[in-house]
């Protein structure tokens, strides 16, 4: 406990303390097992009951095809969605997909945290800038879609912009709160030794709202893949959205539900992934779940 | 030698509303090198106020305080404050933090090294170089925390009730760690408490201070042979004139409290 018994001679025996490792590693592992456990359980039971109404007939195969039936369908068709020249496989929607909204998140993120931070610094910024960021904020980001498809033509920017809206604003406000909630302290501490207005922004104040903006990015994820779906089912015509629109131009229910699995599949890997980012570089304040 | 001298010092606070507070009044005072002096007082009787003017981190409204004769205008390296818990920067390891304000001056990286390492050995938390904050416990961190202040070599450590969120166990060990360090680096130190028997246990000289607004009641020399425990014989003669104080100014005080 006390830096001076760090290495103190008194204590459990080698064997013992041996011991007691494995079964703390042991006990370890079970608690592991169990967590997996529990977290696989609700999902075969949801696909066990789906699959089993299917047989029985109480839910319709036409309306709500079963795992089993969607999962034959992608095989049988080679894992590609759409006809002739125009057919995509399936992993490549995901990618494009993915790609459109980590790249989306990512400059809004950089834009907001340099947005809110600039801002934050003079009064008169704050009284020129946050009005407008306030009044853009509530805009739904699907909302965007006909203009940016207008600027930037039906493709890859179409989709990145619309997420960047989608984050941007609120990711802005949520930088200017966190400034707000330094922790006065930290930057007492700084100024007393000896940093500079500007170090105090670059070494205490950046450091600090990372975390909290980075929480409301996460948060705001789900919202900003929902906005990427949403702009390639109306526009784009590609990615993961173009699979449910095409399912329901060619009325395949198989489709759809693949589709949607698909695509709850994809956005909580990313999610998962920006917990293993927040985990990596913001260490000292990442979430456990 | 240095000197640390407060010649009546004001200060007001301007509310919100329009209101200002009177925070400190006519406060002088002076401290020597190598003295350990306790300032000793109600809560909200401006005694961290005091300790920021000196530290340079807010400016006085009345008088002036003097740090080798010069004018404290600024933070100034010659006087760095150790505040209570949760001043280390969470995302630093022990390592930087410590290095901290070496950085901000521009020391260069491989003595900034060498002074770290130097300090955390002789305060012996080099097996804690490379922890972050939230592995250690609070006396840990509070000692990281003196270390920090330590590796700039400053003439005088201003500490804002830097145990009071400790429990007491650690607290007792901490108050043994200030004394070492106190002894081992020469150094001066003011000490901001609201605990009567902590400003007995360390200090030279105690300085009560009055609440609404902060002046400088008296100032008692403790004449006790260290070390000292709570239980020294003389310890009790000291712990009753200081509790008699504090009681009075708790009643003073009081009626404006209930009002405020």
């Amino acid at each position: 406990m006390e830096a001076w018994e760090v290495g103190s001679t008194l204590g459990p025996a080698p064997g013992e303390a041996r011991a007691a490792a494995q079964a703390a590693k042991r006990a370890r592992v079970r608690r592991r097992v169990g967590l997996v456990a529990a977290t696989l359980a609700p999902w075969a039971v949801l696909i066990a009951l789906w699959e089993l109404g299917a047989a029985r007939g109480w839910i319709s195969t036409s309306l709500f095809p079963p795992p089993s039936a969607f999962i034959r369908y992608a095989i049988e068709s080679d894992f590609r969605v759409g006809f002739g020249r125009e057919a995509m496989p399936i992993p490549v929607a995901i990618l494009a997909s993915a790609f459109r909204v980590v790249a989306g998140l990512a400059l809004g993120f950089v834009a907001a945290v340099a947005t809110g931070i600039l801002v934050s610094m003079s009064r008169l910024g704050s009284a020129a800038v946050l009005p407008i960021v306030r009044g853009l904020a509530p805009i739904a980001p699907i909302a965007w879609i006909p203009l940016a498809i207008v600027l930037f033509g039906i493709g890859e920017k179409t989709a990145i912009f619309v997420v960047f809206t989608g984050v941007y604003f609120l990711l802005t406000l949520s930088t200017v709160a966190a400034v707000q909630s330094v922790d006065p302290r930290l930057v007492k501490t700084a100024r007393t030794y000896g940093a500079s207005p500007k170090q105090v922004w670059l070494w205490v104040i950046f450091p600090a709202v990372l975390p909290q903006v980075f929480t409301m990015l996460r948060i705001n994820f789900f919202a900003a893949w929902m906005a990427v779906l949403a702009a390639e089912m109306v526009g784009l015509k590609n990615g993961l959205g173009m699979i449910i629109i095409l399912g329901r131009e060619v009325f395949n229910s198989n489709l759809i539900l693949l589709g949607i699995c698909i695509i709850g599949i994809t956005g909580y890997l990313v999610d998962t992934g920006l917990v293993w980012v927040q985990r990596k570089l913001l260490w000292w304040s990442a979430p456990t779940q | 030698m240095s000197s640390l001298v407060c010649h009546l010092v004001g200060k007001r606070w301007q509310a919100p509303q329009g209101l200002a507070v009177e925070a400190l009044r006519d406060v002088s005072l002076s401290v020597s090198s190598g003295e350990f002096v306790a300032i000793l007082g109600p809560s909200g009787c401006g005694k961290s106020t005091l300790l920021e003017l000196i530290a340079g981190l807010e400016p006085a409204s009345r008088g002036e305080i003097l740090i080798d004769g010069e004018r404290v205008t600024g933070p100034n390296p010659k006087a760095v404050m150790v505040f209570q818990e949760h001043s280390l920067f969470p995302w630093l390891s022990v390592t930087d933090n410590v290095a901290f304000g070496l950085k901000m001056k521009g020391v260069a990286p491989d003595e900034r090294r060498a002074r770290v390492r130097e300090v955390l050995r002789r305060v012996r938390l080099e097996p804690f170089a490379h922890h972050y904050p939230h592995q250690l416990s609070g006396g840990m961190k509070q000692r990281v925390a003196i270390a920090r202040a330590l590796v700039g070599n400053p003439e005088f450590i201003l500490m804002d009730e830097p145990f009071a969120a400790l429990d007491f166990q650690t607290r007792v060990l901490m108050q043994q760690f200030l004394l070492e360090v106190w002894r081992d680096f020469s150094s001066t130190i003011l000490f901001v408490t609201h605990q009567i028997d902590e400003a007995i246990l360390l200090s030279d000289r105690v300085v009560v201070m009055s609440a609404g607004p902060g002046r400088v009641l008296e100032e008692i020399a403790i004449d006790l042979p260290r070390p000292r425990s709570y239980t020294s014989s003389g310890f009790n003669d000291y712990r009753v004139r200081l509790t008699a104080h504090m009681e009075r100014e708790v009643m003073r005080a009081q009626p404006e409290a209930l009002a405020a």
